[in-house]
């Protein structure tokens, strides 16, 4: 059972994001968006830990929340999304988590 | 396919946006929202009595005219409603308190009603933190 994982938080004030990496499993997905997206910010520990995930996990992340903090320099596997992609991802995975 | 939205932050908070847009892409892409339900913080959106500068989003506003727009089954829960003072006519009448201020957007209801949408709903989606 294939589950989309939803981070908001910024991983560089809390442990959500090692907590998560975690439990995924191959098929899972994981969705930064709001702060959480700053994973993806160039030469960070958060970032080569995004980039050593397993292929058969999905990286996606909120288009508006990347561009709105200018963050350039993406991981080629990653899948940028807005809300209608956000909904159509939601269904492509039998479960959605919101880390909250 | 069916959805049901629970939203755990307040109207300023930008997830409490976030789920506004996910939930409009969900009716545009022709799904179904079977409920919407607010849960701790996210209360204050059942609030009517929110007063913002007029340069500020009003999120709670924008979310009552999507439900309404949308004639939308939208549940606030009871105990967390009350605690931070968003009451209707009954409650503020039992409690014995002077002002109503609860939205008729939404609904007082329970914690059972989410229960119930995530076993109605194809899928659960959680908004809360920043």
């Amino acid at each position: 059972m294939s589950t989309l994982h939803v981070l908001s938080h910024s991983p560089f004030s809390d442990s959500r994001l090692s907590s998560c990496l975690r439990l995924l499993t191959p098929g899972d997905g994981l969705l930064l968006c709001g702060d959480a997206v700053y994973a993806l910010q160039g030469g960070t520990a958060q970032r080569a830990a995004l980039e050593l995930m397993p292929e058969t996990i999905a990286l996606l992340a909120l288009a508006e929340d990347l561009h709105a903090r200018g963050l350039v320099q993406l991981p080629e596997r990653l899948q940028l999304l807005d809300y209608p992609g956000f909904v159509a991802s939601s269904i492509a995975f039998d479960k959605v988590n919101t880390w909250l | 396919m069916k959805f049901a939205i629970a939203l755990f932050s307040p109207p300023h908070a930008p997830s409490s946006r976030r789920a506004l847009r996910f939930a409009e892409a969900v009716l545009a892409g022709g799904h179904e929202i079977v409920r919407l339900f607010l849960y701790q913080d996210a209360v204050q959106h059942a609030s009517a009595a929110l007063v913002l500068p007029q340069d500020e989003t009003d999120g709670a506003r924008q979310w009552q005219t999507f439900i309404s727009d949308n004639q939308l089954d939208a549940v606030v829960c009871i105990a967390a409603a009350l605690r931070r003072g968003v009451l209707n006519d009954e409650e503020a009448a039992r409690h014995d308190k002077p002002a109503t201020v609860q939205s008729r957007a939404w609904t007082l209801s329970g914690l059972g009603q989410l229960h119930e949408a995530n076993q109605l709903a194809d899928r659960l989606i959680c908004f809360g933190g920043p």
